[in-house]
């Protein structure tokens, strides 16, 4: 037991050094080859730590060369700009005045229901309230909003059709079939509704219309009944 | 940049002198420990071993091992343990032939186990 103790120790006490040494990126917002190297790391200390058949030189010659790759990596990333996007990877625009960039999401295996979560996480709620957003290279979520877009937002959108598929749930909570949504399309001219990238309504009657590959549509519709939710 | 470059080629140096160091000394310790298995093999073999020329190489073995443990995994230092205490009672029962079989394992490992640490393909994967 005093064993284990000891070596966890002189593992936490050498971990601790490279992680100071690999700065504060290493411990915020990390690079895809930074989460890799965390990984790497945890399971490097461990297997020393709890397995005392095991030399705790082998732990550690694992860990400072990990501290090493991850120093060549980091040179890469800041000095080769080549490299940078190779490495690290680069922001990918989803949404740009156009819209929607279906290509850039399926680039990023993300879906648009995907978007929409990340939009809410940072405080959108409607897709027209933005002019730009983008996935930094790390992950995070970045949006440009448009200048009067606390306006667009005095109702909750609800996510009608996805990626050419009706979404029953959401159907339901606003009390429309989906035949009104098929006479709405029908109106717009589209036929298929495997073409639609996205449809929303929020409570007010807006509507968010994108079909794929094409620029959005807004517009007002009257809810039969006068519905409201 | 400089400081990273710094740290980047100081510690590459010390860990190529650490595995300089440890593939030098790991086999020296072997080549020695090989050495006096030899002897005892040939005395064996002459049947003239006795149980103290035994508990001589195992007690040269024990005092290698202290400082093998830092270098080698502790389950590759516990096969050669276990057939050198099985070496020494056998001497000292006088079984010399079966004491062969257990020297030539141990001979065998005194050989192969140095290999398995060298950076060689077979061992990379």
């Amino acid at each position: 037991m005093l064993l284990v103790t000891i070596r966890t120790a002189i593992i936490f006490i050498v971990l601790l050094v490279i992680m100071r040494l690999m700065g504060k990126r290493q411990i915020g917002e990390m690079q895809p080859f930074e989460l890799v190297i965390t990984l790497l790391i945890a399971e490097l200390a461990c297997i020393p730590m709890a397995d005392v058949s095991i030399p705790l030189l082998y732990g550690i010659v694992a860990v400072v060369t990990i501290f090493v790759l991850h120093e060549i990596m980091t040179l890469l990333d800041l000095k080769i700009k080549p490299l940078k996007s190779l490495i690290s990877g680069k922001p990918s625009v989803v949404i740009n005045k156009n819209g929607i960039d279906d290509y850039q999401l399926k680039r990023n295996n993300l879906d648009v229901s995907d978007l929409i979560e990340s939009l809410r996480s940072a405080g959108y709620f409607s897709l027209d309230s933005i002019d730009y957003a983008l996935y930094e290279a790390n992950g995070t979520f970045s949006a440009l909003p448009k200048q009067d877009y606390e306006q667009t937002q005095n109702s909750l959108p609800l996510v009608i059709i996805d990626n050419g598929n009706y979404d029953s749930k959401n159907l339901a909570i606003l009390g429309l079939g989906r035949e009104y949504f098929d006479d709405l399309l029908a109106q717009k001219g589209i036929k298929n509704i495997k073409k639609v990238l996205v449809l929303t309504a929020d409570g007010t009657g807006k509507i968010y219309l994108q079909v794929k590959n094409e620029k959005f549509q807004t517009f007002t519709v009257e809810y039969p009944g006068g519905k409201v939710w | 940049m400089v400081k990273s470059l710094i740290s980047i080629f100081v510690t590459l140096a010390l860990l190529a002198g650490l595995a300089l160091f440890e593939g030098i000394y790991v086999d020296r310790q072997f080549t020695q420990f090989g050495t006096e298995l030899e002897t005892l093999i040939d005395k064996t073999e002459a049947e003239t071993a006795n149980v103290e020329d035994a508990k001589a190489v195992r007690e040269s073995w024990e005092s290698k091992k202290e400082h093998l443990h830092v270098w080698i995994p502790h389950n590759d230092i516990s096969r050669i343990d276990y057939y050198m205490s099985e070496t020494v009672r056998l001497i000292a029962e006088q079984n010399y032939s079966l004491a062969l079989s257990k020297l030539e394992v141990l001979t065998h490992l005194t050989k192969c186990l140095p290999d398995t640490y060298l950076p060689a393909l077979e061992n990379i994967m």
